[in-house]
């Protein structure tokens, strides 16, 4: 048991970084400001959405009072909750158990699998309270104080909201222990992220519709029919510890009592049938996946002719290299490419399904206004704004220097200039910018029937806008990289310059919108509107331009390898 | 061909003097080895030198070019090869090549011939077109060797590079070294293994807390007040 204790608590400093935290308030005090600012502003992101969330089952709740059934809330939280722990704990349970670089230095210690797997579980399950805290408490807090509970009912809610991740998160483990003992899915990690990357982006999706819909009309009416429906009950059926949880708290006296007992035993004992699979299959899978692949093809003669004929300049080379980082890391194709094609298509999907919901107007009707001759100028200004905004918010350029991690060496090595070097990432940065302006204007041609004259003028304005927003998303890079990461999501996902590059460009953009609107008002003929606009981009080009190579030059020669 | 001058660098505020005041001369045709206990500040000299670190203090030549003002042309006369081979895991061995071919700007016969050489030398050819992250810690070694040896530098630089090779390509690298050598280049390596500083070298320094304690040929090292070999002359000098 100690030696679990001492894995655990190693295993806790890790993952949370608790060393390096007081490295760096001990060390770097430089940097705490930083620090401060990320965890304000992810309160801040995360409280706001924790507010909507509780006015969100507030409304559940009355609407559930009125029909006599509150407890309906309570379900749907539960519900929720565990069914969004036991998929993304799928995921999530694959990386922490099979995929860890730990796992060459634990294997060889003395250590029985179970202790391991039981130490990893345990800080599955504490970062799992991370979603079901704020999923749980606000609908427990709203239906204790709404139906005025006593003492026992916080007790249990307490002992339920601290267990409420262990049954989903087994039952997750032992699907993924059974699974790796069969496949061999550590020869696919590439594809895995791909894969759980793209189904968190259409569940987060499914969940945004679901909750317009929930918002849109009444409440009653929407909670009267989920209550009919057979979704509850269907979930109810083939997941019941949701339910026993609701029976726990909404049950008085012994029958509340015995659900808790209920919901602990099977927690308990789905705990211990896990821990006793992995002592068996753990690392018997783990081994066994632990072969490098190699394809061994000797470079064929035709080949070896073809590529040593193909010399390119320097800043080619780079850009070749660039590409190729690019696409063959998944988490940067899913984080810095996939915005260009999904993006434009979620508008496309909102605009559709947000026109005939409200009533208030139909789908045609905005399109016909689209394109009706007093609004041209603020449609087209209003997609070309969209294709900008599109282009702010692409990470390449601005984690581009970040992603070159503990390989920088190489480019403060090689005998390129910093001004060519950083030319040859802002060209591929603008070449996904590109990518993401054609997407767009695809969209708007085929979706919204734009005439040929807007989209050359979206395309046209589109690109130019987006060079100078591109320069300043690589400048911040190029003046603050993040050099020192150990898993490549760290360079793109928690990286602060993407949400600095986010921030200018979204600043920037609204002070370009409020300059065009003024001159829209004041009733300017379109064409000087747009030649107007054609220049304050250029003249911006200009200056981020200059700024970027400058800076280049500098921060190449500061930073140190 | 090597030239520094009163160099310094420190960590920490200045609290740390990894680099005091070095000064040193490496000639052409000359293999250097640059010894020191782990900390003494040999990677921190190195670095400084092909210009990963800048010094505080003191100036750097390399193949006659000052590494601050000349910084473009001092880095294409240099061979560089780290402790630690840090590469794109996600490029495949002949990408990285062609990649270290174009940006020092190889011709295409030159690569070809250097790259095939070398792939057969280390038995690589296999592997090229395999990604680097499938690599073994020898391997990438290797490639990064070949890396920065593709343009046929002047001046190597190479911080432990016998580390992780085996015994055959370990040994032929010392072949070439010295075979680059006696066309009048030169190399400047770190290294623990004292029988190779022994063998391969013509001058050794000795550096410790920051500063060259000791300098010259095995016969001048020995007449300095050391005797026998060179571990017991490096005990005898960084233990004082």
């Amino acid at each position: 048991m100690n030696l679990f204790f001492t894995l655990f608590r190693t295993n806790f400093n890790l993952n949370f970084g608790i060393s390096a935290l007081k490295y760096r308030f001990r060390k770097e005090s430089r940097k705490i400001p930083e620090t401060l600012l990320i965890v304000l502003g992810v309160l801040f992101g995360f409280g706001s959405l924790i507010g909507l969330y509780s006015f969100l089952m507030y409304q559940v709740f009355s609407a559930g009072l009125s029909l006599g059934q509150p407890e309906i809330v309570l379900t749907i939280a539960f519900v929720s909750a565990q069914f969004i722990i036991l998929i993304f704990g799928i995921f999530y349970i694959l990386g922490v158990f099979y995929f860890g670089r730990d796992l060459s230095m634990l294997i060889p210690l003395p250590l029985s699998p179970y202790q391991v797997l039981g130490s990893k579980f345990a800080i599955v399950m504490i970062n799992e309270y991370l979603t079901a805290l704020p999923l749980l408490v606000p609908p427990i807090i709203i239906y204790g104080m709404g139906t005025g509970q006593g003492f026992f009912y916080w007790v249990k809610s307490l002992v339920l909201v601290l267990a409420a991740p262990a049954i989903p998160l087994t039952i997750a483990s032992i699907f993924v222990i059974v699974l790796m003992r069969f496949v061999n899915l550590r020869k696919r990690k590439d594809l895995l992220t791909i894969v759980g990357g793209f189904f968190g982006l259409l569940l987060s999706l499914g969940l945004n519709f679901w909750i317009q819909k929930l918002q849109n009309g009444n409440m009653v009416n929407r909670v009267q029919s989920l209550i009919e429906s057979d979704l509850i009950k269907m979930i109810g059926q083939s997941f019941p510890p949701s339910i026993w949880a609701t029976l726990a708290l909404g049950g008085q006296g012994f029958s509340g009592f015995a659900y808790l007992l209920l919901f602990l035993l099977v927690s308990l004992l789905l705990l211990a049938a896990m821990l006793r699979l992995g002592n068996r299959f753990f690392y018997k899978s783990v081994l066994s996946g632990q072969e490098a692949t190699r394809k061994r093809k000797v470079l064929s003669s035709k080949n070896e002719h073809r590529s040593f004929n193909s010399s390119t300049s320097p800043m080619m080379a780079i850009i070749i290299r660039e590409w190729r980082l690019l696409l063959r890391t998944p988490i940067y194709v899913l984080n810095g490419l996939s915005g260009v094609i999904v993006g434009p298509f979620i508008l496309v999907l909102l605009f559709f399904t947000q026109g005939s919901e409200n009533g208030s107007y139909t789908t045609q009707q905005l399109l016909a206004l689209i394109n009706k001759p007093e609004f041209m100028i603020t449609g087209t200004l209003c997609a070309l704004g969209i294709v900008l905004f599109t282009t702010g918010m692409n990470l390449v350029a601005s984690t581009s220097l970040s992603r070159e991690g503990q390989t920088f060496w190489v480019s403060k090595m090689i005998p390129v200039a910093p001004k060519v070097q950083v030319a040859a990432k802002l060209l591929q940065a603008y070449s996904v910018a590109f990518l993401s302006v054609l997407v767009t204007v695809i969209m708007l041609a085929v979706f919204f029937k734009f005439s040929l004259l807007r989209i050359a003028i979206v395309f046209g304005l589109g690109l130019l806008g987006s060079l100078p927003l591109t320069a300043l998303n690589l400048l911040i890079d190029v003046l603050r990289p993040k050099l020192i990461w150990t898993n490549p999501q760290e360079a793109i996902k928690q990286n602060l310059n993407g949400l600095l590059g986010m921030l200018i460009s979204i600043i920037l953009l609204l002070v370009i919108g409020a300059g065009v609107i003024f001159i829209v008002m004041i009733k300017t003929p379109d064409s000087l509107v747009y030649g107007m606009l054609a220049l304050v981009l250029l003249l911006l080009t200009v200056p981020s331009l200059l700024g970027l190579f400058k800076a280049a030059e500098r921060t190449y020669r500061q930073i140190e390898v | 061909m090597i030239e520094l001058k009163n160099l310094s660098k420190s960590y920490n505020k200045g609290q740390v003097r990894a680099v005091d005041n070095l000064s040193l001369h490496v000639k052409p045709g000359e293999i250097f080895g640059f010894l020191g206990p782990n900390g003494a500040g040999k990677t921190t000299t190195i670095k400084m030198m092909v210009g990963l670190l800048n010094p505080d203090e003191g100036s750097i030549s390399i193949n006659g070019f000052n590494t601050k003002t000349q910084s473009i042309q001092a880095k294409s006369s240099i061979g560089y090869v780290p402790d630690n081979p840090d590469i794109y895991d996600r490029l495949t061995g002949i990408e990285y090549l062609h990649f270290m071919a174009d940006v020092y700007r190889v011709s295409p016969d030159d690569r070809q011939k250097r790259i095939k050489d070398f792939l057969e030398m280390f038995e690589l050819s296999d592997a090229a077109s395999d990604l680097i992250k499938s690599y073994s810690h020898g391997m990438k070694q290797k490639l990064v060797v070949t890396g920065a040896l593709i343009h046929n530098p002047a001046v190597w630089i190479l911080d432990e590079p016998m580390v992780g090779l085996d015994p055959k390509s370990a040994h032929l690298l010392k072949e070439y070294m010295r075979k680059h050598c006696e066309q009048g280049n030169t190399v400047f390596f770190s290294t623990h293994i004292l029988e190779v500083a022994e063998k391969l070298c013509d001058r050794i320094g000795i550096i410790n807390k920051g500063k060259l304690i000791a300098i010259g040929t095995m016969a001048e090292l020995r007449q300095g007040g050391g005797t026998g070999s060179l571990e017991t002359i490096f005990l005898e000098l960084t233990e004082a």
